[in-house]
């Protein structure tokens, strides 16, 4: 809202200086974005939160600024005048709860020029353009009292004036030239032939006041807010007026503006008074009564105040007092205030005042034994598990991303996903659905580094994932691992894979080969014979239309089940006796997998205690349907050294068992 | 012959203590295994012996070769490493770093600041209904106060009709609820999370962000404890001599309501000098969050007394305090990925 000081001193004396007043008044809740000189005058600009209805007019600016000043304002008097009745005219409401109450004023015989310079100054401080002395003073009223009003030129409304919802396929156009198409959404003012205005939006062309106006009719009602909300909105338009009635008008304001406007063109376009009709019935006002106790508000501000200031302040504001006993007092709220209605609102009202700064800054104690029930409880653990869990992965030279949970339901569409989670209000095509997977995030983070020169790319990320589910749908915090490179980069996943399980005290995880979906290569995790998630390489296919530079290795897991499956540590013992190795050198057929290989190795007793492949070979002296490797294969006891003749005799074992493989020679 | 062996072994061993350079091992090898060596004599005064002890003297003297050999051989390997330089200039070696996402670090300073002030931590879900995310929140239906939180709805239908269409938070406001709904005061809770809005993504603006709600409620929490938490926080994150400067605002799920600033961390407020501060543009003050106490509607909407109990609650953005505090100047940056972004912290 922009205002002009100036404006505001025709209806309260300001002795503060500007700048000063800028910071006083921000400190108080109403924020001045802007200020600046023009002239003789000063013009601010406020934001007006979407409960302050009474600060999108001067007098309830004037009224905050005389309590941020430590004065009392008392709003102008107005005499209103509802006589003579018009009586060539109806005015109907369809539906009262649309149009609860609608008054209308007639001036004769005015002559609509360019408005003086003092009253076109003083819209245009206040950012509206001045059009006519009649449509500026409308706007001057609206300015002063916060009720929209609107002039017609009453020649050219034929018959009777009606308030009601437009007729689907109706024709409007506005003052603004623009041809609408309107809907049951929309109140209208219409006469017997035609809507003349868009209520509480915007005037219709066909009823402008122009400079050969003779007669002017003057409308000002009270619309519902969200009939005028859902209206605008269906046209596409918000306005001066529109942004009033919505946040709230106020039926006493709502007659001095009809009353000073109809007076204004009478004085200053030379017309005459000539009737007065109403609709509806002007809606009760009440001032809010609230009771509060001092005692309470101590509590809840978290200071002892003095009874004296706190009643100065009130009244400031313009609240009544009724009653006062025992610590307790009865409050009236002030008369544009229907926004006040309990006692939290009162404190709210003495706090900005009185300052939120001048309040004391004391720490809480906020641990208790019956709170700690949160925090080991599943969802603060998961908080926590899940930190510890990313400060590892990190550890282990992976980089954490951070991408979109919103996707394209097409791009997921090309990766098999045909029922994503839609959004039904999506901005664009590229965010229309909730992702199913993080695999969609991780191959843009890797695109966009492949595409910048960068190789070997290791990244994870943790998030929740969306997928529909018997009971509507389930969100679940997911963890991704990827590397992008060849071949050997899948196993350096396996590793990190393995990792994360150790560091979940669950070390005895399995692979089991799988074909899933976009991933022809993959393995499914088990542990405790639940799955834990999988990792694989992403098929060529969708890697080239993906326009991946290296191939991606992706694994995912749920997060929840990892946690389920952590387990607390506790130390275990090792031989502190030597480990002695010998090698192995196996030649093995590619029909042969290593987990044959594997599952030999363990069936050799509890003395051999680790194994690893030390050397692949590949080249000239291999057949080409072979691999060669060398096994390391470890020894050793928990209570002795072991002979070289125990050794042996395992080994032996070892290498009888795999040479009974058919396909495998060792060397 | 034994002695003689014995002999032998004890010399050597004096010799090979005193052996530094590769050279001195080298004259060992010759003294001691050369052609002309007491070993080679006394492998031809084997020879002479009767048949047992020619056999235990070839075994001992077998032995003492070989232990001499492999002592010469260690030794050298020894002295030729403490000897050799080598090209200490070239390039360290290339391996992964891993790294934490800035906002991640910066999530995780910000809920272990208030962990230590004795808050828990829970998380709450993103898809949530219109009860949790307005309506127990105070939001009217239908009115302006809910234009500034333009919200993402999903096309899935209700599961629970009551509750409202199911829609993404468009802040983390809901776990308030979600948190009060199921557990009794005192509470005090730190809820972070990703959020959403419908926005155009541009250099400040992104339709997924992330958000931390705080909020204790007990029979003696007050507004000047709100200020407490606050200031300690601000301390703790920004700098040990920051301000805070509390301005009345209008939020639906708070009363008394306000807007928080921070004193600017790089120019302290000092807004005279010639240049524009960079950080706050000249004005001193960082719009850091939003606070109040926790409106009585939202208590008894979650089943709470509001008249036995009081709280206050707070959000803030995790994008802002991280630009501000590290420069940042995009925040595309945070879900773009690079490399070269994500290295640096
Ligand atoms: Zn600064």
């Amino acid at each position: 809202m922009r205002f002009s000081l100036n404006f505001i001193k025709e209806l309260f004396p300001i002795e503060m200086p500007p700048q000063e007043l800028v910071q006083v008044l921000t400190m108080a809740g109403m924020e001045v974005e802007h200020y600046e000189q023009a002239g003789d005058d000063w013009i601010f600009d406020i934001e007006v939160t979407t409960n302050r209805y009474d600060w999108l007019s001067l007098v309830g600016i004037a009224g905050e600024i005389a309590a941020c000043t430590h004065k009392k304002f008392n709003l102008p008097h107005v005499e209103l005048i509802k006589k003579p009745l018009i009586r060539d005219r109806k005015i109907v409401i369809e539906n009262i709860s649309d149009c609860p109450f609608y008054i209308a004023r007639i001036v004769r015989d005015v002559k609509v020029s360019d408005s003086s310079a003092g009253l076109a100054q003083k819209v245009a401080h206040c950012g509206i353009n001045s059009i006519s002395n009649a449509v500026d003073i409308t706007n001057y009223c609206m300015l002063k009292w916060g009720n929209p009003l609107h002039a017609f030129d009453l020649d050219k409304i034929e018959g009777n004036v009606y308030i009601r919802r437009a007729k689907t396929g109706e024709k409007f156009i506005g003052i603004d030239e623009k041809e609408r198409v309107l809907s049951g959404e929309n109140l209208v003012i219409a006469d017997d032939r035609k809507a003349i205005a868009l209520a509480g939006v915007i005037g219709g062309k066909n009823t402008e006041v122009d400079k050969n106006t003779k007669n002017i009719f003057l409308e000002a009602a009270i619309f519902s807010p969200v009939v005028v909300r859902r209206s605008r909105r269906a046209v596409g338009l918000d306005t001066d007026s529109s942004y009033r009635f919505e946040r709230m008008v106020h039926p006493d304001c709502l007659e001095c503006a009809s009353q000073e406007a109809s007076d204004l063109i009478g004085q200053l376009c030379a017309g005459a008074f000539s009737g007065y009709q109403q609709a509806g019935k002007k809606p009760l006002v009440k001032r809010q009564a609230v009771r509060i106790d001092i005692a309470h508000m101590n509590r809840y501000l978290g200071e002892e105040f003095s009874p004296v200031k706190l009643k100065n302040i009130l009244a400031n504001l313009g609240f009544s007092t009724t009653k006062e006993s025992a610590g307790n007092i009865s409050l009236l709220a002030p008369a544009l205030r229907l926004d006040i209605k309990r006692e939290v609102d009162v404190y709210e009202e003495f706090s900005r005042i009185y300052g939120y700064n001048n309040i004391k800054t004391k720490i809480p104690f906020l641990i208790s034994p019956e709170k700690r029930v949160l925090k080991t409880g599943p969802l603060g653990r998961f908080y926590a598990f899940k930190n510890e869990l990313r400060v590892f992965i990190a550890s282990l030279g992976l980089k954490e991303i951070i991408t979109y949970s919103l996707e394209s339901g097409e791009e997921l569409l090309r990766l098999g996903e045909k029922d994503p989670l839609p959004l039904s209000n999506p901005m664009r095509s590229q965010e229309n659905v909730l992702r199913p997977s993080l695999l969609p995030g991780m191959i843009k983070a890797m695109r966009h580094n492949l595409n910048r020169s960068q190789t070997k790319l290791r990244f994870f990320e943790t998030a929740n994932i969306y997928q529909r589910a018997d009971n509507g749908f389930r969100e679940a915090g997911a963890l991704s691992l990827a590397a992008s490179g060849s071949h050997e980069d899948f196993f350096y996943l396996k590793r990190a894979t393995q990792e994360i399980f150790i560091f979940l005290n669950r070390p005895q995880l399995e692979f089991k080969e799988a074909e899933l979906n976009n991933f022809t290569n993959a393995l499914q995790v088990y542990a405790d014979g639940k799955p834990a998630g999988f990792l694989g390489k992403l098929d060529e296919k969708i890697r080239k239309e993906f326009d991946l530079k290296e191939n991606l290795y992706f694994a995912q897991f749920d997060l929840n089940t990892l946690l389920d499956l952590r387990r607390d540590k506790t130390y275990k013992p090792f031989s502190p006796y030597p480990a002695v190795w010998r090698d192995i050198s196996i030649l093995a057929q590619n029909k042969i997998k290593f987990s044959g290989v594997e599952k030999a190795v363990k069936g050799v007793g509890r003395e051999l205690c680790s194994y690893k492949v030390v050397d692949i070979y590949r080249g000239k002296n291999i057949p080409p349907d072979c691999a060669a490797f060398t096994l390391r294969v470890f020894y050793q006891a928990a209570d002795r050294t072991l002979t070289s003749e125990e050794v042996d005799s395992s080994h032996q074992l070892l290498r009888d068992t795999l040479s009974k493989i058919n396909g495998i020679t060792l060397r | 012959m034994d002695n003689d062996i014995k002999n032998l072994e004890a010399r050597f061993n004096e010799d090979i203590k005193n052996a530094v350079t590769a050279q001195d091992i080298e004259f060992l090898r010759v003294r001691y295994l050369g052609r002309k060596s007491s070993l080679n004599d006394l492998f031809a005064g084997i020879v002479s012996l009767n048949k047992e002890e020619k056999a235990r003297a070839g075994r001992n003297l077998n032995i003492l070769k070989q232990k001499i050999t492999s002592c010469l051989d260690e030794k050298l390997k020894g002295s030729q490493s403490s000897e050799e330089k080598f090209d200490l200039t070239f390039p360290a070696s290339s391996g992964d770093k891993g790294s934490l996402h800035i906002l991640s670090r910066v999530n995780q300073e910000i809920c272990a600041i208030f962990e230590r002030l004795g808050f828990d931590i829970i998380e709450g879900a993103e898809i949530e209904d219109e009860w949790h995310n307005f309506t127990a929140l105070n939001f009217p239906g239908d009115h302006p106060s809910r234009d500034a939180f333009d919200t993402f709805y999903l096309n899935i239908p209700p599961v629970d009709p009551e509750k409202g269409k199911h829609l993404l938070r468009c802040h983390t406001s809901p776990s308030q609820i979600r948190v009060m709904e199921e557990n009794k005061p005192p509470l005090a809770v730190i809820s972070p999370g990703r959020v959403y809005r419908p926005d155009e993504v541009d250099a400040t603006h992104s339709f997924m962000f992330h958000q931390i709600e705080g909020f204790a409620v007990d029979r003696e929490i007050n507004f000047s404890h709100l200020k407490g938490v606050l200031f300690y926080f601000a301390r703790e994150f920004f700098s040990g001599d920051a301000r805070l400067r509390f301005r009345p605002h209008f939020f639906p799920f708070t009363e008394p309501s306000a807007e928080v600033d921070v004193s600017c961390f790089k120019c302290s407020g000092n807004v005279r000098g010639e240049k524009k501060c960079s950080v706050c543009k000249g004005k001193g003050w960082l719009e850091i969050l939003g606070c109040g106490m926790i409106h009585p509607h939202v208590l008894e909407f979650c089943g709470i007394d509001s008249s036995k109990y009081q709280g206050f609650a707070f959000g803030m953005g995790v994008e802002r305090p991280a630009m501000l505090k590290y420069g940042i100047d995009d925040i595309r940056l945070f879900t773009e990925n690079d490399v070269k972004f994500l290295e640096q912290f």
